[in-house]
């Protein structure tokens, strides 16, 4: 009942709602704030390509695709142009992009990503670090006062914290390799399995404007906030000048690819090459032996 | 004969209903994380805090592990005799047994083409050793001789005569010898050996507690005469019951009859040389001093 409620009320639904109004005025405040991240019916939900499909195939799978698997299928759009028709379609291995849906290890490597680099500076001082407190305050018998030893005991006033946070301690911990590559796996095939992903042909847009760029991303309905990725060092200038203002819209390396940022961004956006980087580079951790001595020291035997 | 459906598109096809996984909507497995116990702390936690009743146990002042009221203890009393003595200081070596060879070999990571190596076996992860540990090498158990069926070139620290027997049984060859534990380390990881910048060292020589192990034909020793191991070989083959297949008529026949130097570490390295990897270069020694050192 409550994904029926949900599905009912979206932000698109807000044209829905004022549509079958339109003979009356509105009932619904014009300024109206949904939360962003509830199902919209009115957001076009392509269905994937077809086997048939006119446009042509622009990338397959490098990698061998299991016998038992099958590719996963998805358009291929572009930034460049205002319409949002598709130019070709791709295929996606799915050891990366159709993997269970572990949310637990989302949780994990979410987690991890924001504690891993937690130094907590709280730092107290205990009886002993308390300026003053070495003298006995009165003698032990006779005032008809407590026997006291110091004034700077943790039952006095301004005396030491006896079991408060000491001196900047580090959350710091890391988890296997193998559940970081898995956590980035899970959180791809579950972007692209609630229509969050898109893929791209390149990163070049026609202009450096930031404005033109989200009405380019609302036009093509997909989402208010979105990563986009591409591989290499150097991007065009226009797509830099377009994303460095605006706080929704970020441009990242492949390399820095994480859980928490796709998480954060309601869309990611996958140039085609960093697609093949991203596969190569996941892929590889399903084949590879266990570590002798670290990998950044040269192997023979691993590629 | 069903056919096998796609893992996690089950899972995948309800996901595309839900609402958007974001930061808000993520959660540990229920049953996950367990909440510490957190003495002193509540009806439960609180009151004695887990520490009983009064005495010794309350009061924190119980006597040192071991002590018994006062009554000679019996870790005292037993006599001491030297069941193990020395144990940290007794040569372990880790078991490969024929079944894990030959699985290996059929899987394609230790390559019966060229001599087998504790260097090969390492880098096939078909055994790990830790020579920190007191680990000297590898043993050959004899478990899964009756599959073995491979014709290699192989050398390990100790082998048991079955092991010993099933090899040659099928035209392989044994040998059996000593790596003092510096040699052992730069021998299971040559790589962080090279990257140091050291030269080769020499292979130490057994102890005398090992010399007769590693001088006896019996156990294919690598100090040990050639003639007498033939005559070794022979006397196992009629002892365990199949004709011994001559390698010398062999194709691999050189392969099959590398055999490393005493003092050497590598195949076609020698001691005293320096394997520069950034520059992918092998300098050599030339002075006349270190040249009669690392040839003795």
């Amino acid at each position: 009942m409550l994904r029926c409620t949900l599905l009912v009320c979206g932000r698109g639904v807000v044209r829905l709602l004022a549509s079958s109004f339109c003979s009356e005025s509105s009932a619904l405040p014009p300024n109206l704030l949904l939360p962003t991240n509830l199902v919209d019916p009115s957001r076009s939900k392509r269905p994937p390509p077809p086997a048939d499909c006119p446009l042509p195939l622009l990338r397959s799978c490098d990698a061998v695709v299991p016998a038992h698997l099958s590719a996963v299928q998805t358009w291929v759009e572009t930034l460049e142009a205002r319409g949002s028709e598709p130019l070709g379609w791709a295929q996606l291995h799915p050891d990366v992009f159709a993997v269970a849906p572990r949310l637990d290890i989302l949780h994990e490597v979410e987690t991890w990503q924001k504690n891993f680099k937690r130094i907590s500076h709280a730092n107290t001082k205990i009886r002993s670090e308390v300026r003053g407190g070495g003298r006995k305050p009165w003698n032990q018998k006779g005032s008809g006062r407590a026997r006291h030893g110091s004034i700077r005991s943790p039952i006095w006033k301004g005396g030491g914290v006896s079991n408060g946070p000491r001196g900047p301690t580090s959350y710091f911990y890391m988890l296997p390799m193998k559940l970081r590559v898995q956590g980035l796996k899970v959180a791809l095939s579950s972007k692209l399995a609630q229509d969050d992903l898109h893929i791209v042909d390149s990163v070049n847009i026609s202009s450096p404007d930031p404005q033109d760029l989200l009405h380019l991303i609302r036009e093509k309905l997909w989402g208010e906030s979105v990563l986009i990725v591409d591989v290499g060092e150097e991007f065009p200038e226009n797509i830099l000048q377009a994303t460095a203002s605006l706080k929704t819209v970020n441009i990242i390396p492949a390399i820095g690819l994480n859980v928490h940022s796709m998480l954060k961004h309601e869309a990611v956006v996958l140039t085609l090459e960093s697609v093949r980087f991203l596969e190569e580079k996941l892929l590889w951790h399903d084949q590879r032996y266990t570590p002798l001595y670290p990998y950044k020291l040269p192997y023979s035997d691993l590629p | 004969m069903s056919f096998p459906k796609k893992p996690a598109s089950k899972a995948l096809g309800i996901l595309q209903n839900l609402p958007r996984i974001s930061l808000a909507n993520l959660r540990p497995e229920p049953g996950a994380k367990k909440a510490e116990t957190r003495r002193g702390r509540g009806q439960h936690g609180g009151n004695r805090s887990g520490r009983g009743h009064k005495g010794e146990r309350q009061r924190g002042t119980r006597p040192r592990l071991g002590f018994v009221g006062g009554q000679t203890p019996f870790y005292l009393a037993i006599p001491k005799y030297g069941y193990n003595e020395g144990h940290s200081r007794r040569p372990q070596y880790q078991p490969l047994s024929l079944r894990r060879l030959q699985y290996l070999i059929d899987l394609g990571r230790v390559d019966p083409t060229h001599p087998v190596d504790l260097t090969q076996l390492v880098n096939a992860r078909g055994v790990t050793v830790q020579p920190l540990k007191r680990d000297y090498g590898v043993q050959l158990v004899d478990e899964g001789a009756d599959i073995f069926s491979a014709k290699i070139n192989i050398e390990v620290q100790r082998a048991s005569e079955g092991a010993v027997a099933a090899i040659e049984r099928n035209g392989g060859v044994i040998t059996t010898s000593y790596y003092d534990p510096i040699s052992l380390g730069i021998l299971i990881k040559p790589v962080p050996f090279f990257l140091r910048g050291q030269p080769i060292p020499k292979r130490m020589l057994p102890g005398e507690d090992m010399v007769r192990y590693y001088t006896d034909a019996e156990s294919r020793g690598y100090l040990a005469d050639p003639e007498k191991i033939q005559q070794a070989r022979l006397a196992l083959a009629l002892k365990y019951g199949y004709t011994l297949p001559d390698i010398s008529k062999d194709e691999l026949y050189h392969m099959l009859s590398m055999r490393k130097d005493v003092r050497q570490i590598f195949f076609g390295l020698a001691p005293g040389w320096v394997v520069s990897m950034p520059e992918k270069k092998i300098l050599k020694p030339t002075d006349e001093k270190l040249l009669k050192y690392y040839r003795s």
